[in-house]
């Protein structure tokens, strides 16, 4: 046989090959109706008229590939002819992260609150969305969380869950309010305090101010006379915001050194870069009037008529 | 077999006494009354419970310690309610879904009702209400009690409407309204800034208002998304003396002869605050971007007028003040930040953010006083803050065995600031600018050697050129690790945290260090138990140079230490009996051990006792609590649970408190 005869045989048998495994392959997955899925999901479907997914079911008008079942979890035409498996269709429970996000913000990235989730400390960190949200066995009727939102979130955060848990703290076990009052889990903008860089993860409110001010208002001013620390660095500057044992949030259990330990004079720092105004000498520290400073400077959040918050 | 039931009774009996779930209220009760079947209503389903009962409380020690940490009372509450109205097609006539939820209501410190009714592709309204009794003693400093007490009611509620959730084109109107009132205990210098201080009672009148209007639509498959908003905040809480005559508890070596017969403030204050908010955002496959623009425009219109009549240096004095004037406070703040996704592995983001905040207005100060003469001072002051900030991180998913991320941080800001007085014609003032920029890098490591094992490392190194105050960020780093076991009845993590930071000046240096280290676990072997627990341990030691007067001489070359070690604590165990009776038992223990010292008068350095005595504050919080639930039928369940609150500081014993709480009620749910 000569080459050329050799040659073309074998360029024959590769095709023939080539057919016959093409003709071996799977059928191209397809569509099946959603009473396919209920015939062995029957719990999961039965109640999904409760879930926020089933919207696009109801509306009637959404392709197979954006609503229902296969909406999320792909063709389920395989699935149905092999009598299930994980094999034949998207599980999410064996999805790497990154394509569960994918998958969740082919629909989800829809809304403003969720524009920054590709950049969050969450996604960096390798979360995906069912970390904590259960499409089918969730615990809360809002948001499809897997757990109450407190009890979720302290799973991972155990060192927040004990500062909710000290003599003072805000009230969030108590249910006077939830982590995402202040924070918004799925990422935000820079904070427009401090320098723009942490903490991660907290939300403004009134558009462009601290957290914090959604709530105490009364301290956000204007006021002619702002306390710079709090205003240039925000509220942190003085308190610790989940909880602490000391009171009104404090970082000290006293006053005076909380106070002292920025208004020592010391140069570098301050408004005019060369120190946080020192006491003067009228103060006496042995004297304990003077160990309450917030008795003389009342207005320490600020004011409008004294430039030492007296009034 | 006795052996193991004997065992199986201990290891009960060990879980019960030492531990229980965190400091989760006793009450309202978690469990349902029966499955969550509901009842059909022509189109609509029906789930609904709630629980009802009595709360008692029986206080020792300190009250009002306890009103301010604890707070709950007497008396009968609709301790927790919910409602899920569902229609079964999403075709319902006015609404297809209603989810309410409530809590505390009728007289608990905390009640709050959470309601959202949505008609599908219509409209979606949410509306959320809360009541808060805050009580504060005052703060508690080496002198004695503070005199900022306050008993106020906070109220918030937020309405939301979102017209056509589910379109490309969307409306939103909102409404929020909150108040503070109450009365309030606060004090006042007279006549001098050396002079005497004296209680004033106040009655807190404090309101916000804010409506908000916005629109959203997509035009090249770019959403855009505009809200803008009014809100409006009025103060008009006065003051008068609380006790004529009297001063107040904090002057020890008040100056003789010095007493304040009258006293009456009115300074009303009243402010709004319009802002902007338009934001532009697109996903596509491989690139994700959002843009943001703020504007907020925050003004304040205020007046002060004070009077005070008294006796000072033996001689009577008038002091009249007035003050008048405004502020303002323009902010404005742009964002963009653009994500790559070049495959499903890699993610390259970049975010650019600027701020820029003015602080300016003026008051007019005026002042009669008997002994001093009229004067007149208008102030004028200028605070500007602008930051430009960018960060750019990389996340890359080496493998399902591991990946890792790494970032860069740079910000720069710049802080003008003025503050001018006009005295008696003569103006004086002074203008600074400063700048500062951080730098800091982030890098963190994730290993993922077993499904349900999880692992990460992460680490961040900053430097801050020039810190705006001693103790704010410097030179600092963190690092942190956790690692997780998470498996369907088992879940396990530890995790152990570090910060440093070092902020030196010429005369003073500034340092903190605090570590963290937990580990948590959570066991569900099978539907009827539940054990629940976890350790903490937080390490706080900061050391700052203070400078300060002594008796006339100023000292500056001491430092102020704040050392803190505390261990916290929390178990829970819950078990269900013949899915009929469920009990409860939990334990939660907050101590901070300080630095070890017995008694506050042995400090640590050469600062006198005053500072020695404040390095450290031991305190000891405890909370047990045990819970019963019995299931009468399908509908009713009966509830009882008792809880203590116990709190303890070393060195301010009369701070401490004992109090025995508890409830029974009835919760009812189809």
């Amino acid at each position: 046989m000569s080459f050329a005869v050799r040659s073309a045989l074998l360029v024959t048998i590769f095709c023939a090959g080539a057919f016959v495994a093409r003709a071996q392959e799977k059928p191209p997955n397809h569509f099946v109706s959603n009473d396919a899925c209920k015939t062995c999901h029957p719990i999961a479907w039965n109640t999904f008229y409760r879930n926020a997914h089933f919207k696009s079911v109801a509306s009637g008008k959404e392709t197979p590939e954006n609503t229902g079942c296969q909406g999320c979890h792909g063709p389920g035409g395989n699935h149905v002819d092999n009598h299930g498996g994980k094999s034949t269709i998207v599980a999410f429970s064996e999805l790497p992260a990154e394509r569960i996000v994918a998958a969740c913000l082919r629909c989800h990235s829809q809304k403003l609150s969720r524009a920054n989730i590709r950049s969050s400390q969450h996604t960096l960190n390798g979360m995906a969305c069912t970390s904590c949200h259960s499409i089918h066995r969730a615990q809360s009727d809002r948001a499809l969380l897997s757990k109450p939102q407190t009890a979720l979130c302290e799973g991972c955060h155990t060192d927040v869950r004990v500062q909710f848990a000290m003599p003072f703290k805000h009230r969030v076990e108590e249910g006077a309010m939830s982590c995402t009052d202040c924070h918004n889990p799925h990422g935000t903008f820079a904070p427009t305090w401090g320098m723009a860089s942490r903490p991660r993860h907290v939300d403004q409110a009134m558009a462009n101010e601290e957290a914090c001010l959604n709530c105490h208002a009364d301290k956000r001013g204007p006021f002619i006379f702002e306390h710079l620390g709090a205003r240039v660095d925000g509220c942190e500057t003085c308190h610790t915001p989940h909880g602490s044992t000391n009171s009104r949030l404090l970082l000290r259990p006293v006053v005076f050194t909380l106070c002292l330990e920025c208004h020592n004079g010391a140069g570098n720092f301050g408004r005019l870069g060369s120190g946080i105004a020192a006491q003067t000498q009228s103060h006496n520290m042995a004297d304990p009037r003077y160990q309450n400073c917030t008795a003389c400077h009342v207005r320490i959040h600020g004011s409008n008529a004294s430039s030492t918050f007296a009034r | 077999m006795t052996m193991r039931i004997t065992t199986r009774i201990t290891i009960l009996l060990f879980l019960i006494a030492g531990a229980a779930a965190a400091q989760v209220p006793v009450a309202p009760s978690p469990d349902p009354a029966g499955e969550r079947t509901g009842e059909n209503v022509s189109n609509y389903n029906i789930v609904d419970s709630f629980e009802t009962g009595y709360r008692y409380s029986a206080v020792g020690g300190n009250d009002s310690q306890y009103r301010s940490s604890v707070n709950y009372g007497n008396g009968i509450r609709l301790l927790g309610s919910s409602l899920l109205v569902t229609s079964k097609n999403g075709h319902g006539l006015l609404f297809d879904q209603i989810t309410l939820s409530t809590q505390g209501l009728g007289n608990d410190p905390y009640e709050s009702v959470v309601l959202r009714v949505e008609k599908n592709r219509i409209y979606r309204y949410d509306m959320s209400w809360r009541q808060n009794d805050y009580f504060n003693p005052g703060l508690v400093t080496g002198g004695g009690d503070g005199q900022h007490l306050l008993d106020t009611q906070n109220r918030m509620q937020d309405h939301n409407l979102t017209l056509f959730p589910q379109s490309k084109l969307k409306f939103f109107l909102g409404f929020s309204n909150s108040s503070q009132t109450g009365p309030s205990y606060s004090s006042i210098q007279q006549f001098d800034p050396n002079g005497n201080i004296f209680p004033l009672f106040s009655n807190v009148r404090r309101v916000w208002r804010e409506y908000r209007l916005g629109n959203e639509f997509q035009v090249f498959g770019i959403r855009v998304n505009w809200m803008h908003g009014w809100e409006d905040f009025k103060d008009d809480t006065g003051a008068t003396l609380a006790t004529a005559g009297v001063p107040g508890a904090i002057p020890i070596a008040q100056p003789p002869g010095v007493s304040l017969n009258s006293f009456q403030a009115n300074d009303p204050t009243h402010g709004t605050n319009p802002f902007w908010r338009a934001a532009i955002f697109a996903d596509r496959k491989f690139f994700h971007m959002n843009g943001r623009f703020t504007y907020s425009g925050g003004q304040h219109a205020f007046v002060v007028d004070e009077s005070a009549q008294g006796v000072a240096s033996s001689l009577s004095r008038i002091q009249n003040v007035v003050t008048l004037g405004d502020a303002e406070r323009p902010v404005a703040t742009g964002n963009l930040n653009l994500n790559f996704t070049p495959t499903s592995k890699l993610t390259i983001a970049n975010s650019t953010s600027v701020y820029n905040v003015r602080t300016l207005g003026n008051s007019f100060f005026s002042e009669f006083d008997s002994a001093t003469q009229t004067t007149s001072v208008l102030f004028y002051n200028y605070l500007g803050i602008r930051t430009v900030a960018n960060d750019t991180n990389l996340n890359y998913q080496v493998s399902p065995l591991w990946g890792f991320m790494a970032g860069y941080h740079y910000s720069d800001r710049l802080i003008t600031s003025q503050q001018q007085f006009t005295f008696a014609g003569a103006t004086s003032g002074n203008l600074a600018e400063q700048s500062n920029q951080l730098q800091s890098g982030q890098t963190g490591v994730r290993f993922t050697p077993w499904k349900p094992l999880s692992v990460l490392l992460s680490a961040e190194v900053g430097t801050n050129s020039h810190p705006f105050t001693p103790t704010a960020d410097g030179n600092f780093h963190d690092l942190n690790a956790r690692i997780q076991y998470r498996a369907k009845t088992f879940q396990i993590s530890a995790s152990a945290g570090a910060n440093y930071n070092a902020n030196s000046a010429s005369l003073t240096s500034y340092g903190s260090q605090s570590r963290t280290y937990s580990v948590s676990g959570h066991w569900t072997p099978h539907g009827s138990f539940t054990l629940d627990a976890g350790f903490n341990r937080a390490h706080t030691y900061t050391i700052g140079g203070i400078a300060y007067f002594l008796n006339q001489q100023f000292l500056q070359d001491q430092s102020s230490i704040y050392l803190s070690n505390i261990n916290s604590i929390y178990a829970g165990v819950r078990y269900e009996i013949r899915k009929r009776i469920d009990l409860y038992a939990g334990y939660t223990r907050v101590q901070d051990l300080g630095d070890g010292r017995a008694s506050a008068d042995a400090g640590i350095g050469s600062a006198p006792p005053l500072f020695q005595g404040v390095q450290t504050f031991p305190i000891a919080f405890q909370s047990p609590m045990a819970r019963v639930s019995v299931k009468i039928n399908n509908r009713l369940r009966r509830n009882a649970g008792y809880q203590y609150y116990g709190y303890r500081s070393d060195f301010a014993s009369l701070l401490g408190y004992r109090a025995n709480t508890g409830y029974t009620s009835l919760s009812v749910s189809f």
